[in-house]
């Protein structure tokens, strides 16, 4: 369990005082159960504490700490260094920022940019229905609420829309695309043209090709696509 | 070298905000709501309100649905009076519980996703501490979403505070408090991204910046947890209160601390020694694996004294047993998904199947920034500072004395946030807006950046970092006594002027994480003592602070322990008596909240 490797970490640097980038090679002594947060604290303390990566809950439920490696998006929290090792079939990684908004410096990007995306999807109820006659809560059957409860796990982590070939191109997005579809599937969302533009707007649902990149790399194994396709499908 | 620090340029609002968390944000909700217009600013550490730490909180939130055919408020008052060992304050239990229903009926409508019932109501499942009939069954009580209770209320605040036209401003700590005539007229902050610092001018500031124990070598806690709240409000010069109960929760995840929710515990799961006992029936035989947090922790830790504990190889830790293998395969993929998830993918062992080891983890400070009810700070023992709010976990109303049930957080977060918003455009009525900058204002901040930069020495970050969480850990942990205070103490006076000479990593303002973080450190090591102070203070034991030397509660503690340190460890105490309104009114059970012993 405890088996320890080396393993070369291949870091995309960027300092934004001389905007030069390159690339820094780390070789690590590393406990196998470590997550790639604690690799990187690691480099941090023994070797170079000039690297900056993000993170914040650290257990994969913030969305905060998307990183690139070995091609895949993935959350640095929650991968191991025993699993990523079998995973990738390797003990080199190469660790690449998000490519959804601008590099602040090394791992860290702009990521408060890319929220700009999610706040298009309006995220709150944009006219809730009126309340129950027993003025407490709207009655919401189990059966209605599991058709999107998925959905509402995501984390906005921006993995998905990483790997989204079309999320690069004047898509709105996986994620964001998806927020806007479970305020539709929400039964208390009244404002259902406001949100079907959104949905359809220029660039709305069909800007997505439906390969599923999104459903692969989503590490909370959302099946984003699948909403993406009620969207288009008009079901909701 | 040499850089001479300037605030970059001043802006303005209404409504400052320090920390877009649960709390923050309900507070910055109620005032859209009820003042539209109102410019506000919330701040936050991370990239979006969304990821501040309430979003990671699984359980629920405690409220008593006023149909409900056999809870009622008087109980959950009850109890949380109980939990606390006697010591919050009645006339905030009171407030709280009454509006906790009505809050999670604003969740709901404002588009939180509660789990729900066959008829479609809000579900609810038991938790540790929550009875019916003053102690005698488990309380069908906290209403939750799935086990990610927090990230449904999380969204919802942010979701509406994004409607409101909340000004959100993240990557950015607030450094220091502005103060002019007594008054609290903004923040200096830093932003990160461009390495400066901005002055934000505010008729009212709301301090909610969460919570603050990662100062513990386990902890439930994010990186940003590092008590900056507290360290501004000690700064400035005011109290804070109850500091030294911290509250170790009994299931952290082997290893780095993650926690696993008393959710699972309220779904049935049991806790075992090494022997595969049940052993929790013998330290509290009706609570069981639902009593209070401090004692099951207390519990565990003497299993594992006694020898009775296990010991895992890969973290080199000792821990105990989580049972959720009797749980329908329903109960682990629907009610309890993300924690099953988080222990196949950070501990390696599957629920369903095996046994989960867990050890305690420091997740909770009940102690804070001293409030009355309304969420004003208090300034000294009589009044408050005007134009000065806080809520949520940095704050002490105080609903939860020196132990909280679970579930009374995410309770106090929103009925507070409301409260406190409330609070805030009732005092924006009359509030002026501030002339201009104070001409002192970034001296503080100024002063402890131009040290870091201008560090000259050999210490390492990392090697403090490590020797203040195993020390707080060790000797101001679940376990303390005189003796081992008194070398807390000690140490982490050598720790603070250690961290003087940590050269940092490079001069370069911009996304410069290595500096951001030896300020936090320093708030780490400032707050660390406050705690070690007022438990070395306190000579007795009340909920989660438990003195070895001092095994029992004693009257002569009735009261809340108010620490003033305007420079390290210059500390000076202070006595803010315990709210007895309820026992004081003299009406039904009124006796029930008199000084009652604590058993489960
Ligand atoms: C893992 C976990 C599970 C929990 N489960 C439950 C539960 O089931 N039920 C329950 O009742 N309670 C639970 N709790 C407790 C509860 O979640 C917390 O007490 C609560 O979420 C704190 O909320 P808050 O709004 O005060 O702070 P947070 O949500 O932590 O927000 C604080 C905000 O302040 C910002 N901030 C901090 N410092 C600064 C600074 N210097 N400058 C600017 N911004 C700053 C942060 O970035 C953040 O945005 C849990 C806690 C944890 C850790
Ligand atoms: S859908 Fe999945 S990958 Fe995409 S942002 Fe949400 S959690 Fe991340
Ligand atoms: S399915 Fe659509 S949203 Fe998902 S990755 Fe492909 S194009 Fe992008
Ligand atoms: S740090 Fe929160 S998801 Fe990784």
């Amino acid at each position: 369990m405890s088996i320890s490797h080396t393993i070369t970490l291949e870091i995309n640097r960027y300092d934004p005082d001389t905007e030069l980038s390159w690339i820094h090679t780390y070789q690590v002594e590393a406990s196998g159960i470590l997550r790639f947060v604690d690799v990187l604290r690691k480099i941090n303390d023994e070797q170079d504490p000039t690297l900056a990566w993000p993170s914040s809950c650290e257990h994969a439920q913030c969305g905060s700490c998307g990183i690139i490696v070995n091609g895949k998006p993935l959350l640095a929290c929650e991968l191991l260094v025993k699993d990523a090792v079998e995973q990738f079939n390797t003990h080199t990684f190469k660790l690449k920022p998000l490519t959804i908004a601008p590099v602040l410096r090394d791992l860290v990007v702009d990521l408060e940019k890319a929220y700009d995306r999610v706040h298009k999807a309006k995220p709150y109820l944009i006219k809730p229905a009126p309340p129950h006659r027993d003025g407490d809560e709207y009655r919401i059957s189990p059966k209605t609420l599991e058709i999107y409860s998925e959905a509402t796990r995501c984390i906005n982590c921006f993995c998905c829309a990483t790997a989204c070939i079309s999320s690069h191109h004047h898509f709105l997005g996986p994620n964001t695309t998806m927020a806007n579809m479970v305020r539709l599937m929400d039964p208390r969302e009244r404002a259902r043209k406001e949100r079907m533009d959104i949905l359809y707007r220029e660039d709305g649902v069909y800007r997505c090709h439906t390969a599923r990149a999104c459903s692969f790399v989503c590490p909370k194994d959302i099946d984003v696509s699948h909403f993406l396709a009620l969207g288009k499908e008009g079901k909701f | 070298m040499g850089k001479t620090l300037t605030v970059d340029s001043t802006s303005r609002c209404d409504v400052l905000i320090i920390g877009a968390g649960g709390a923050g944000l309900r507070a910055a909700a109620q005032i859209g709501e009820q003042r539209p217009g109102t410019s506000i600013i919330a701040l936050t550490k991370v990239f979006s309100p969304q990821k501040s730490h309430t979003t990671t909180a699984q359980g629920g939130m405690a409220a008593v649905d006023p149909k409900d055919p056999v809870d009622r408020a008087i109980f959950h008052m009850f109890d949380t009076w109980k939990g606390s060992d006697c010591s919050a304050d009645q006339n905030v239990i009171k407030k709280l519980c009454a509006i906790g229903w009505e809050e999670v009926v604003w969740l709901e409508r404002h588009g939180m996703h509660f789990s729900r019932t066959e008829e479609g109501r809000i579900a609810k499942r038991p938790f540790g501490g929550h009875m019916l009939d003053f102690g005698e069954t488990l309380a069908f009580r906290a209403c939750y979403e799935a086990d990610r209770t927090g990230k449904g209320i999380m969204d919802t605040v942010w979701a509406e505070s994004l409607k409101y036209g909340v000004n959100f401003i993240g990557q950015c700590i607030a450094t220091e408090l502005l103060c002019k005539d007594g008054h609290c007229i903004g923040a200096i902050i830093f932003r990160y991204p461009e390495g400066k610092f901005f002055a934000i001018l505010a008729k009212a500031t709301i301090i909610a910046t969460g919570g603050k124990t990662r100062m513990y070598l386990v902890s439930s806690n994010c990186r940003g947890n590092t008590g900056d709240g507290l360290a501004l409000a000690l700064n400035t010069g005011l109290p804070v209160m109850d500091l030294e109960a911290v509250q170790f929760h009994p299931t952290g995840m082997v290893g780095p601390g993650i926690l696993a929710s008393e959710a699972l515990r309220g779904e049935g799961a049991i806790l075992r020694n090494k022997d595969e006992e049940p052993f929790m029936e013998r330290y509290a035989p009706t609570a069981k694996d639902l009593a209070p947090r401090d004692l099951i922790s207390r519990a565990i830790i003497q299993e594992i004294r006694e020898g009775r504990g296990l010991f895992h190889e890969g973290h080199n830790a000792h821990h105990v047993w989580l049972d959720l293998r009797h749980l329908p395969k329903e109960v682990h993929e629907k009610k309890i998904q993300e924690v099953c998830s988080f222990f196949k993918r950070f501990v390696g062992v599957d629920p369903e199947k095996d046994l989960c080891p867990v050890t305690p983890t420091a997740h909770y400070q009940m102690g804070g920034i001293p409030t009355n009810e309304f969420g004003e700070v208090q300034g000294d023992t009589h009044g408050i500072v005007p134009g000065l709010f806080a809520c949520g976990e940095v704050a002490a109303a105080s609903l939860h004395g020196l132990n909280r049930l679970g579930t009374n957080s995410l309770l106090e977060l929103i009925t507070m946030g409301r409260v406190t918003g409330e609070g805030v455009v009732e005092y924006l009525k009359d509030a002026k807006d501030p002339d201009g900058l104070p001409p002192d204002a970034g001296h503080i901040i100024f002063d402890q950046f131009s040290t870091y930069l201008h560090a000259q020495g050999k210490e390492k970050y990392a090697e403090i970092r490590d020797t203040l969480r195993n020390l707080m850990m060790e000797k101001v942990g679940i376990f303390r006594s005189e003796k081992s205070l008194l070398e807390a103490v000690d140490d982490l006076g050598e720790l603070k002027e250690r961290a003087t000479h940590i050269p940092p990593g490079t001069t370069c303002m911009r996304t410069n994480q290595d500096l951001w973080q030896i300020w936090e450190l320093n708030n780490l090591i400032t707050v660390s003592m406050v705690i070690a102070q007022g438990a070395l203070a306190r000579k007795e034991s009340r909920g989660a602070h438990f003195r070895e030397d001092y095994p029992k509660r004693s009257d002569e503690f009735n009261y809340h322990t108010l620490v003033y340190m305007p420079k390290f460890n210059t500390v000076t105490f202070d006595k803010r008596p315990i709210d007895m309104s309820i026992f004081e009114a003299k009406g039904d059970h009124y006796e029930l909240f008199d000084y009652i012993q604590r058993e489960y």
